[in-house]
């Protein structure tokens, strides 16, 4: 017998709707949801085909406690209680990170814990190391940091620029909606982007820029609509502020000057702005233009002034707050949107509430205890103090720094020496390996909750199967570890008993004025609701920005190109080294590496690099090479494309083997998002000696059968 | 807009197809996928539009007056077009796969004999690709495939090559679908009603 479970697919940021077929206690199939309007019918391969990892025989089946050096198993009572004496002793140097792979009910009782038993806001989520900058750089200057638009608002608009960016391999679904535009309407395209990605093969125009260049290229950008009088004046006078400093800073540069810096031609760069500043009339709607974009504009020492530089351009054209237009930061994880709504960010509680006067008050009441007023520290900073004693305990749900921080040998040095660490996960992986205590969690499939993906939509999930070995859902273990502290806190138990997740997104809705208008009852007779949902009866907002911002006027926000990035190329490490994905692995790869038919099609790291720095270095299509930086090396297949620029090469970062381009990369950050600058490093590349068969990835090569 | 459907009024936009399965009333439908464009390739879903013989799939729902899908003319030809179809199919019966038995089950539910027609002959396998593999012997060439790659996710790796009894599904200009611009996203894989593209693993 199989039955089919409809839920929502745990992989990026688009939130597709899946339909689990079941068969026992084994998924036998995914499909697509046709009524989805976030996937209108469509998966990728990771969705259709990436799932089987649930039922991996490296699932962590008990919990594991260190004896002796060894983690070895221990029953759910014995971890527990283990867990909440340490926690409680360390109070006051602790910190947690959450996951932007569990649910919201997960995040929220997470968050509540870390706040109200801990007493501390040092809890953060993996959203500082993707789009912090964005969220800075919005909040600044619109007074929300999320996207303000819908995915069919790229389908319904004239032009679609997309920053920094490779939605072909990371966001597939939103790729094949743009493709749908562009094929169907002729919607145009621009790419700004280091590399060339696929989705150029439909671009208007391609400006193959410099990394760390982007304030001089989007200033260059505004130059040129400024001296083609295409300012957009009316909603610069009636919605916007600071627009004369901000003009300023423009007037400093020339449309030449900046596309110098980037190394663009002046002529692209004029025509790229001019096609976003007045986009063509395709049909009866009005012509639009929106802006997408990915790490490669927030993971630079200067992402926050990359972000400004960016918005500010919305701004000058007006291009948001109406259909076919509007800002949209490309969310990586299912659900790094709904963890940050949720509050796992340390200097707000959930819904983005700032710890001002008025906002506590009704969650002290409703939770009886009192909140910590001071501001947490930030994930990045929380692994560098480490070493000054600050932070000695760490609990880590759903992530694994030691694959997704910069420098990971330093990183590994910091977490290896806390006193006590407790990794709440799927697998064993590099973090686990490293903790005191290891607590098996269930995977999406295995319980209910919500994800809220990038296009604001909160969408259900549903259990499929029963959880594996004996792993339970993240909410229900922080539950329990926070009953056992409850007593010595002064706190009610009942604070974190609950009937099940429906329950706690009641809570959360009722304190997040933005989910208020949203239950368990709507969300499954309704499907998806995008937030803001301020009542029961609310259809919720497909975009944001149509009459006003939060902050009132959207605010111009003056930005000059600083240095491209802390460590640009020398004599010894003469290339500069970019990251970011494939659409083979997830991120690091805990979970892809996991999955049989992914391994199978991508089981070797591939680094691309120019046919003329690989001639230079004697390297060949397929040779095992070896990236050295300051910090590490890694080795992986070569694989020659002018794709990238002469002198840099791009690798994805997953780990294969034991390559993981975070070895390599620099622990330097941007100073007011604390952002690592994944996207510029120093490198040599090398041809390994041993020549081995680099083709290595099984399947290349196999006969038709 | 209203027509007489089986002898009862129903309301009806769209294709008399989705009037049809509005209705609750089988009808074969082999290149229809419910997440695609009609096609009108299978010619699977005739029935009798006021005297004359149509498609139901593309035949717009507002052109019809009176629509019946049981007359003995819409059956016979059916019937006989449903043969020919299984004819293509060199594989026959339940392979396993998302829509495994939609021809088979339509084809005892119409009254179809498997081995009316010489089978085609063509029997090439793709399992160049770890997540699905091709099998031409079971392909009826409805086109569905097609149509998913195109027209839902706009990759284009997918397309009919040759022409009459050569006619076949390929990886477009590619050998396999492993050296093709496939991005593996499976979408052929759910449109197809034969098994002829079908996941490996439990189902292969």
């Amino acid at each position: 017998m199989t039955r089919q479970v409809p839920s929502t697919c745990p992989y990026c940021g688009v939130g597709c709707g899946i339909v689990i077929s079941v068969a026992g206690e084994r998924i036998v199939w995914v499909d697509d949801q046709p009524g989805n309007l976030s996937s209108e019918g469509m998966l990728c391969v990771k969705g259709r085909f990436g799932t089987t990892f649930v039922n991996h025989r490296d699932r962590l089946a008990t919990p594991l406690i260190r004896r002796g050096g060894e983690l070895q198993p221990a029953s759910w009572d014995e971890a527990l209680d283990l867990v909440a004496m340490r926690f409680a002793e360390h109070r006051g140097r602790f910190g947690s990170f959450a996951s932007a792979k569990a649910t919201n009910e997960d995040a929220f009782i997470q968050q509540k814990f870390v706040r109200l038993v801990m007493g501390t806001n040092n809890i953060d989520h993996c959203t500082r190391l993707c789009h912090s900058p964005s969220v800075e750089a919005m909040l600044q200057q619109f007074g929300s940091g999320a996207t303000s638009n819908s995915y069919s608002d790229y389908e319904a608009s004239s032009c679609i620029m997309l920053v920094g960016c490779d939605p072909g391999s990371n966001h597939p679904v939103i790729a094949s909606r743009m493709r749908r535009a562009i094929d169907t309407r002729g919607t145009r395209l621009i790419v700004v982007n280091p590399r060339r990605i696929d989705m150029c093969d439909r671009a208007t125009i391609f400006l193959q820029s410099r990394p760390g260049t982007d304030v001089s290229l989007f200033n260059g950008m505004a130059r040129a609509i400024l001296d083609a009088g295409l300012a957009n004046t009316g909603f610069i006078a009636a919605r916007t502020e600071g627009y004369e400093a901000w003009l300023a800073a423009v007037r400093e540069v020339t449309v030449e000057q900046c596309a110098e810096v980037c190394g663009v031609a002046a002529e692209d760069l004029r025509m790229a702005a001019l096609l976003y500043a007045n986009p063509p009339q395709l049909d009866a709607r009005e012509p639009g233009s929106c802006l997408v974009w990915g790490m490669g504009v927030t993971q630079h020492t200067n992402g926050t002034d990359n972000a400004h530089a960016l918005l500010n351009l919305a701004l000058f054209t007006g291009q948001l707050g109406r259909p076919g237009s509007g800002v949209s930061p490309l969310r990586g994880q299912n659900n790094v949107q709904g963890c940050g709504d949720a509050g796992c960010i340390p200097d707000s509680l959930p819904g983005y509430q700032r710890y001002d006067e008025a906002v506590p008050a009704p969650f002290e009441e409703l939770w009886g205890g009192g909140l910590p007023r001071v501001p947490g520290l930030k994930a990045t900073d929380m692994v560098e103090q480490i070493a000054g004693g600050t932070i000695r305990a760490m609990y880590i749900v759903g992530e694994n720094p030691l694959l997704s921080e910069p420098n990971l040998h330093h990183a590994t040095e910091l977490i290896r020496s806390l006193d006590f660490l407790v990794v709440q996960d799927l697998f064993l992986h590099e973090t686990a390996q490293l903790a005191d205590v290891v607590l098996p969690a269930c995977s999406f499939a295995e319980k209910d909750g919500t994800f809220t993906n990038s296009e604001r939509r909160v969408q259900r999930v549903r259990r499929a199967i029963a959880p594996v070995g004996e792993s339970r859902p993240d909410w229900e273990i922080v539950c329990d570890i926070a009953r056992r502290m409850c007593a010595h806190s002064g706190l009610d138990t009942r604070q974190f008993s609950y009937s099940g997740p429906a329950e706690i997104f009641a809570e959360m809705a009722r304190l997040t004025p933005f989910l208020r208008g949203m239950s368990y009852e709507r969300l499954d007779r309704e499907g998806g609701l995008q937030w803001p949902c301020p009542e029961p009866g609310h259809p919720g907002t497909s975009y944001l920005y149509g009459e006003s911002f939060p902050r009132g006027l959207g605010k111009f926000v003056p930005v000059r190109q600083a240095a491209a990035a802390e460590e640009l190329p020398d004599t010894e490490y003469p290339l500069i080294l970019n990251t970011g994905r494939m659409l083979y692995h997830w991120h690091g790869g805990t979970i892809t590496r996991r999955v049989e038919a992914l391994m199978e099609r991508a089981g070797a790291l591939p680094v691309a690099i120019h046919p003329d720095d690989a001639a230079a270095a004697g390297i060949v299509e397929n040779d095992t090479v070896v990236l050295f930086s300051r910090r590490g090396r890694v080795s992986g297949a070569a694989v020659l494309t002018d794709s990238v620029r002469a002198g840099s090469v791009f690798i994805p970062f997953v780990r294969l083997g034991e390559s993981a381009a975070n070895f390599l990369t620099n622990s330097a950050y941007d100073a007011q998002s604390r952002i690592p600058e994944y996207k510029v490093c120093a490198v040599r590349i090398e041809k390994k000696r041993e020549r081995k068969d680099a083709a290595g990835a099984p399947g290349i090569g196999r006969e038709r059968a | 807009m209203s027509l007489i459907l089986n002898g009862d009024e129903v309301e009806a936009g769209g294709s008399v197809l989705d009037a049809v399965l509005a209705a609750g009333i089988e009808l074969p439908h082999l290149c229809k996928d419910d997440n695609l464009p009609a096609i009108g390739a299978c010619r699977t879903c005739l029935v009798e539009a006021d005297g004359r013989i149509v498609a139901a799939c593309s035949f717009p729902a507002s052109m019809a007056k009176r629509v019946d899908t049981e007359t003995k003319t819409a059956r016979r030809i059916r019937r006989g077009v449903l043969e020919l179809t299984l004819a293509m199919q060199a594989e026959r019966g339940d392979e396993g796969g998302p829509l495994a038995g939609e021809t088979a089950s339509t084809a005892s539910r119409e009254g179809a004999a498997v081995d009316r027609f010489a089978v085609r002959t063509g029997r090439a396998v793709d399992a160049t690709s770890p997540f699905f593999s091709f099998h031409e012997a079971a392909c009826i060439l409805c086109g569905r495939c097609v149509v998913a790659c195109q027209d839902l996710q706009h990759i284009s790796a997918i397309g009919l090559a040759g022409r009459g009894r050569d006619t076949r599904v390929t990886p477009g200009a590619a050998d396999t679908f492993r050296e093709s611009i496939c991005t593996s996203c499976g979408s052929c894989v759910a449109a197809c009603p034969t098994s002829a593209l079908r996941p490996r693993g439990g189902a292969e």
